[in-house]
């Protein structure tokens, strides 16, 4: 005790005093945990008990099935159904960084070893400056099991020191304590594959029923991407062959990296098979970006089986979930300019509950797609279900059963979610609509044609457009060449953006993931990583924005207009991400 | 830095703190909160409750009862769940008298935080009615945050603020910092006295 007393003392006067006066109350607290080792229970098999505790982990569940209860801020009990370990230590429990908070890592690897926390900005600037508020431990010796047991029940650390309020209390039983902390040892244990200090290894996926041209404008900034990887290694090599040595950034900013390219051929059922063999053959870190025109659904659930991170592949057939992990995507694809029509809609002063609004949708997997994203913005704004009439592109076409069908249901609000071939039609349609009837129709769906919208009644017809308006100063390539604003123009319908988007991911969100791994080669740590950046400024959309869980980057879509001319200025209606 | 030091006086200075030690708060970095009062315009915007109403700002915050203000977000981590618990608690042991306090958040990630997700967050935390969490637009948000001097141009580089109205005269009492469940019912109590 003198010892550690003395050790305090090192610090400053009133860590002594705290430890002093812990070391009167800590030993009447611990006397009923004293005996116990903490062992794990015998009766549950080593896959129970990891199950169990990534529940408790990520969902504040106990094994009883109840609700973690926890003491944050001294004396406030919360259940922790509002935020459990994860929501701070992160799911991969190498902690995070935010809002001048610094989470510590919480898994076995770091926890069994000594901790130094590197000096942060913190700890010299003005004390009631903002880092200050939450300083974590600076500087501790490794923990047993039973050690922390103490940490999570009374929040200090082996040597008695007391962490930040940020940090909860929780009173768990020793049963359930012991399940806790074997989980957090088998937390982030093992490298993932593909990974080493030395090397990345990634695949990306195209699938066939892509267009040569389109092929390679994926592939053209992923080579590009990995033959700097491996150039940069290649100048750091003779950096330290000079004799120079690195800084601990430099250490980890530098790894060869290859790229597989996983071909997908036939029908989609066939695709996970595929991919097990390709990853069997040679396992990879990570997929950087991919293409297909169908479905992405069996890639996506493949690489959340594997626990595979699947960066931003281009697509416009995601999967909307709000729990899957893996993969990141740039937005929902034609689902939210689905969304964006009920969005504007519900914020009309002019529609009621009474307006006569008809959706019509094109019998394909687009139209499909555009509908179901309506419905669901729709549904959330608690209003009533549309008419909705799925008809195939020969129906559509019959301009006399279409008049039947509009004089029928005299919509004042006509959806539109169809192909570019209903175009020299939509005069006629809008003819047989009431004077302030309004025509929605999605730009990703007509495509190029979208500009080729009659002039006459242009004023008539609402455009969902989920790219950028606003001009972006900044670089077409990644570098820091371009300072002329690139502007938006009705020449960009239909373009799909491939090599763009790819680089933007690429540069811009995927490389300081990379960089910021260090040696924690952990899939769901780069994931993390990735989940806590900053906002980013992009060529094709207004802003990636990032948080954890959250998967589909690029959050808005407007709604416009064209103007005159054969190369119409596009008028926006909205604002960029509405509610 | 070692600094030896004779164990007889080590005793005198653990009796001195002993005797100080009900006065401060025992912190692990035993850092105490800034406040200060100050006077704020609230700026004309209409934002979106967690219902996906429509409010106005200034009729939510000029109020006879006093008015909680914090800033925070959906999926945040660390700070969040902290500022949230001391919401709930404040809820808990006024009773859930929403008559006593209006608690109101205002989300600095608008573009994920839809009425929906807003909901969500109230619904994991219990809250109960008097507490709403409010979107709108960036620009809204980004004057809401200028008028309390607050701007946060990246949510991930956010802190811990609260301001109290007081309804006595209109003035803030602006809390910057992490503070424990007493300070902050302390801080309540203070601002709604006569
Ligand atoms: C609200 C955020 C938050 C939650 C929730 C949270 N922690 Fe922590 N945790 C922290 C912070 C911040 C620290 C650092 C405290 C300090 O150093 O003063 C910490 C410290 C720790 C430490 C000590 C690490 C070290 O190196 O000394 C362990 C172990 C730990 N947490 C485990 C857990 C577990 C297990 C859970 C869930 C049962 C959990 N935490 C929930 C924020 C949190």
């Amino acid at each position: 005790m003198k010892a550690l007393i003395r050790y305090k003392f090192a610090h400053c006067f009133r860590v002594a005093l705290r430890s002093a006066v812990l070391a009167i109350l800590l030993p009447l607290l611990f006397s009923t945990f004293a005996h116990t080792e903490f062992i794990p229970p015998t009766d549950l098999s080593h896959a129970e008990i990891m199950r169990l505790g990534e529940r408790m982990y990520r969902q504040g569940i106990l094994p009883s099935g109840k609700v973690m209860e926890t003491f944050i801020r001294g004396d406030v009990a919360v259940d922790s159904s509002a935020f459990s370990c994860s929501s701070c230590h992160l799911r991969a429990g190498l902690g995070s960084f935010e809002g001048g908070v610094v989470t510590p890592p919480t898994n076995g690897n770091k926890l069994y070893k000594p901790y130094r926390r590197p000096p942060s900005f913190g700890d010299v600037a003005d004390r009631a400056g903002r880092f200050i508020y939450a300083k974590t431990v600076v500087e501790r010796p490794p923990y047993t099991r039973e050690t922390l047991a103490t940490a999570m029940r009374f929040g200090t650390d082996p040597t008695g020191q007391v962490f930040n309020d940020v940090m909860p209390r929780y009173p768990l039983t020793d049963r359930d304590m012991s399940i806790l902390i074997s989980y957090l040892e088998a937390l982030s244990s093992e490298p993932s594959p593909g990974a080493s200090s030395k090397q990345f290894k990634f695949a990306t996926i195209i699938t066939d029923d892509v267009s040569q041209e389109d092929r390679q404008a994926l592939l053209l900034p992923l080579q590009t991407f990995i033959a700097q990887k491996n150039q940069q290694m290649g100048m750091f090599n003779d950096f330290i062959k000079f004799g120079y040595s690195p800084t601990i950034d430099m250490q980890f900013a530098f790894r060869s990296a290859s790229l597989d390219i996983w071909e997908l051929k036939g029908p989609p059922e066939s695709w996970p098979a595929q991919l097990s063999a390709y990853y069997n053959a040679n396992p990879v870190f990570a997929v950087l970006g991919g293409i297909s025109n169908s479905d992405w659904r069996p890639i996506h659930e493949f690489c959340e089986a594997q626990r595979l991170p699947c960066l931003f592949p281009i697509t416009d057939f995601p999967v909307v979930s709000e729990s899957d992990w893996y993969t990141y995507y740039f937005n929902k694809g034609y689902t939210q300019e689905g969304e964006a029509v009920a969005r504007y809609l519900n914020r009309q002063e002019t529609i009621s509950t009474e307006t006569p609004v008809l959706q019509i949708v094109q019998d394909s997997q687009v139209g499909k797609a555009l509908a179901a994203g309506f419905r669901k913005v729709w549904k959330e704004c608690e209003r009533q279900e549309v008419t909705t009439l799925t008809l195939s592109s020969q129906q559509l076409l019959d301009q006399t059963a279409m008049d039947k069908l509009l004089t029928k249901h005299k919509p004042e609000v006509l959806i539109l979610w169809t192909d570019a071939e209903l175009l020299p039609n939509l005069p006629a349609l809008i003819a047989k609509l009431p004077a302030k009837g309004m025509v929605f129709v999605s730009s990703g769906y007509l495509g190029k044609k979208t500009a080729a919208i009659a002039e006459s009644v242009r004023e008539r017809v609402y455009i969902t457009y989920p790219y950028r308006l606003t001009p972006y100063v900044g670089s077409k390539v990644g570098g820091f060449d371009a300072k002329v604003p690139i502007l938006p123009s009705s020449k960009d319908f239909g373009n799909r953006r491939i090599t763009s988007r790819s680089i933007a991911m690429l540069q811009q969100t995927t490389l300081q993931g990379l960089n910021l791994i260090y040696d924690n080669l952990y899939r769901d740590h780069l994931l993390d990583i990735m989940s806590m950046q900053m906002d980013v400024t992009v060529l094709d959309y207004e802003r990636f924005s990032f948080g954890p869980g959250q998967r589909y980057v690029s959050k808005g879509c407007y709604i416009i207009q064209l103007g005159p001319g054969l190369d119409p200025p596009l008028l926006p209606l909205s604002d960029w991400v509405m509610h | 830095m070692r600094i030896p030091f004779p164990r007889i006086s080590l005793f005198f200075v653990i009796l001195l703190f002993v005797c100080i030690l009900p006065v401060r708060p025992t912190h692990a970095a035993d850092i105490k909160y800034k406040r200060s009062i100050e006077k704020y315009n609230i700026p004309d915007v209409v934002l979106i409750n967690q219902d996906g109403k429509k409010v106005r700002l200034q009729s939510l915050l000029n109020s006879d009862i006093p008015v909680i203000v914090d800033f925070i977000y959906g999926t945040c981590t660390t700070i969040c769940p902290v500022l949230s618990a001391g919401y709930v608690n404040l809820q808990r042991k006024l009773d859930a008298d929403n008559q006593k306090v209006r608690l109101i958040s205002i989300t600095i990630d608008p573009e994920n935080d839809s009425p929906k997700v807003m909901k969500e967050y109230l619904k994991r935390y219990r809250a109960k009615p008097g507490w709403d969490f409010l979107t709108g637009s960036r620009a809204d948000i980004d004057t809401v945050m200028r008028a309390f001097n607050a701007y946060i141009p990246d949510k991930m580089s956010h802190y811990p603020l609260n301001m109290i109205r007081m309804p006595k005269n209109g003035n803030w009492v602006r809390l910057f910092g992490l503070m424990s469940t007493k300070e902050f019912l302390n801080e309540y109590q203070m601002a709604t006295a006569k």
